[in-house]
């Protein structure tokens, strides 16, 4: 039952974005073939500064705020609403091709069409989110993602869509994040905890030395979206985590992040999902996500007298970014649901420090030694 | 010697989150933590009980809030920087109307300390400087000192009004004179950052003390080092000196809170019931025969103890 529901489904969205697309340039062409026409675009956005709320039913950082509407026209009251007007046709036609050949796209391939027109790729990548906002559909419905960043490796395999099986589990090899748009079911049979990483540079090391394969905690996944992680990364945790649901047992998801405030947005974007595109947080976010670490705390006790420049002072920008995220990310409010982290984020502006993960790999255990010894302890409740 | 502190009493989870700051009062003592509202337990009563709870003091949380000994005025930091002054009218606090504090809002400071009479607000910087200014003339702001551009990460005013201490993070502690508008001294001594400084009731000490884990007294007419009271085992987060000035009181980072004689330069008790970090420790004032003081931090709770007395 349940792929002809899914079936369904998908032929709805791609109608609902062939009509709109048709219906968009029909009447633009209307326009230009009568005297004095005006052909217009509107496109409908959340205001970007608005009232971000945790979602108490899936855990998701969502946007309570009004809806704006935006209209451009040709040739518009200037030069830059005529160039408004012509980049979101550009992008336009560029999807309409997409889905009329059944090909994903990628951001970045429609920057590289005309680079010097588009300007930048934050002006393509903020079209593309207000016409899928616009369409009410998701990204992907318009066949565009973003050119993967993150890494993945370890014991989890993925049956395509097409049917293939892809077993990931040969040790000490590593892959992009699969698009999620290609994977059907994961299965995590074999595998007994995620660990999601900020940085590459300790995915790697952790790769290297096999961690996956021969951890305390038994066979496990690593991953990494490389610093603030992309959609394609968040699908595809969600996905794993979705996947985790079916095994009788509960696969633990962790978050290993440097002890600064971009390591704790980072844990809140995977967690509860990204301030800035709050519309897609609630397919993205993973509300079981344990943070392992790394607290200032535990630099600071573990700290003899000759390991002090393992701590490093904060910039102002960091005590800004700090300041900005106890005002306005909800997740870090008194009232929220972390106040671990808002207790977290003041002792550094308390101490004025922060600290990286590097530090662990100095210590006696080594890093892979501190995170058996973290993952050991048992983990806190969780609502969901 | 050691001395006796028992614990008689505590006010449990006065905050939801740890307590960074305490202010002592004739009958009260005031509370600030990671939350927006501050506290206020009164001192009179021997379960310490709940008197007041200022909400939406600072939205970000509050890091530092200071009274002046007879209890009318206080003034509290919040991570922000915002600061705001508070008057106290039969025991119940409020924002005080009638004082402003100028520039002081937004000129990034971290470390305050207010003087007896409530008059005079001193701040550290984070860019180093050391700035005064008057409540009572509208904040207007009467003294800046330039130091290296380190942190200022702590401050205090001696009892007399004459003269400002402040600790920074690159171990620099200056005394400045309040009168002359110089600095007499910069102290040498500790390298690492300065958490604490703390001038002794009659101003003959300063106490410092941080990351270094060892506290320094300095004289302060000649800026010598007169003692090291090393014990701590790790980072000293703040200081207080009792009435007398014949002890003196630390918290540190791994939750331990010694008491320390003057006379004898040694540690006379430790008490180690708190598991995580103490912010702060403060003594109380004196009522009936013993000394009693507070701790509070990583717990939530704030903690009172007293001197047993025998015989």
């Amino acid at each position: 039952m349940i792929p002809v529901i899914a079936v369904i489904m998908i032929s709805y969205v791609l109608g609902q974005v062939q009509q709109y697309i048709d219906e968009t340039l029909a009447s633009a062409l209307d326009e230009l073939s009568t005297l004095d026409g005006r052909p217009a675009i509107t496109l409908r956005r959340k205001s970007r500064k608005a009232s971000l709320f945790i979602n108490p039913t899936n855990g998701a950082l969502e946007n309570g705020g009004t809806e704006t509407h935006i209209t451009y026209t040709w040739p518009g009251r200037n030069t830059h609403e005529a160039w408004k007007f012509s980049i979101v046709f550009r992008v336009l036609a560029v999807i309409a091709d997409a889905i009329d050949t059944g090909l994903m796209i990628s951001k970045r391939d429609i920057y590289y069409s005309d680079p010097s027109c588009f300007k930048n790729q934050k002006v393509v990548d903020t079209i593309i989110d207000d016409l899928a906002y616009t369409i009410g559909v998701d990204r992907s419905a318009l066949n565009v993602d973003a050119a993967a960043k993150g890494l993945v490796a370890g014991y989890y395999r993925l049956l395509r869509k097409s049917g293939e099986i892809m077993d990931a589990q040969s040790p000490a090899k590593d892959s992009l994040v699969p698009s999620s748009h290609h994977v059907g079911d994961i299965d995590l049979s074999d595998a007994s905890w995620v660990l999601i990483i900020e940085k590459e540079a300790v995915y790697r090391r952790l790769v290297r030395s096999n961690y996956h394969t021969r951890a305390a905690a038994g066979k496990g996944i690593l991953v990494t979206g490389k610093g603030y992680p992309d959609l394609s990364t968040r699908a595809f945790i969600r996905k794993l985590f979705e996947n985790s649901r079916h095994l009788d047992r509960v696969l633990p998801f962790y978050a290993l992040v440097d002890s600064d405030p971009d390591g704790m947005a980072i844990m809140s974007t995977y967690k509860y999902g990204s301030m800035a595109h709050t519309s897609q947080n609630r397919r993205l976010n993973v509300p079981c996500l344990w943070w392992l670490g790394l607290r200032t705390s535990d630099v600071v006790t573990g700290a003899s007298s000759n390991d002090a420049e393992a701590l490093i002072r904060l910039t102002s920008r960091d005590r800004q970014k700090i300041i900005a995220m106890l005002l306005n990310n909800p997740v870090c409010a008194a009232e929220g649901p972390e106040l671990e982290w808002r207790m977290e984020l003041q002792q550094m502006l308390m101490l004025n420090l922060k600290a990286e993960i590097e530090i662990l790999y100095d210590r006696n255990r080594g890093l892979e030694g501190w995170i058996d010894w973290k993952m050991a302890s048992p983990l806190p409740q969780q609502n969901n | 010697m050691s001395k006796q502190y028992l614990s008689c009493g505590s006010a449990d989870n006065a905050h939801p989150t740890d307590i960074f700051s305490l202010a002592v009062t004739d009958k009260q003592i005031l509370s600030a933590s990671g939350v927006s509202s501050l506290k206020v337990h009164s001192t009179t009563d021997s379960d310490f009980p709940l008197v007041q709870s200022i909400s939406g003091a600072h939205r970000v949380g509050c890091h530092q809030v200071v009274a002046n000994g007879n209890g009318s005025r206080a003034v509290s930091v919040g991570f922000g920087g915002e600061i705001r002054v508070w008057s106290c009218h039969n025991g119940t606090w409020s924002e005080d109307e009638t004082a402003s504090v100028g520039s002081a809002g937004s000129a990034d400071i971290w470390a305050i300390a207010l003087s007896e009479d409530g008059q005079y607000l001193a701040g550290a910087s984070q860019d180093g400087h050391i700035r005064v200014w008057d409540l009572s003339a509208c904040g207007e702001q009467i003294r800046d000192y330039e130091t290296k551009g380190s942190f200022g990460t702590c401050i205090d005013l001696s009892a007399d009004g004459r003269f400002i201490a402040s600790g920074h993070e690159n171990g620099s502690v200056y005394i400045f004179s309040t009168e002359t508008g110089r600095m007499p001294f910069s102290l040498s001594g500790l390298v690492k950052p300065v958490r604490a400084v703390a001038f002794s009731p009659r101003g003959k000490f300063l106490a410092a003390a941080g990351d270094s884990k060892v506290i320094v007294l300095y004289d302060t007419v000649s800026g010598e080092q007169v003692a090291n009271l090393s014990g701590h085992s790790a980072w000293v987060l703040s200081l207080s000196w009792s009435h007398t000035g014949e002890y003196l009181l630390s918290g540190s980072f791994d939750g331990k809170v010694k008491v320390w004689s003057i006379d004898t330069r040694a540690c006379v008790t430790t008490h180690s019931e708190m598991e995580s970090v103490v912010w702060n420790v403060k003594w109380l004032p004196k009522t009936g025969k013993s000394e009693r003081f507070a701790a509070a931090g990583a717990n939530r709770s704030i903690s009172f103890y007293r001197e047993a007395t025998c015989g």
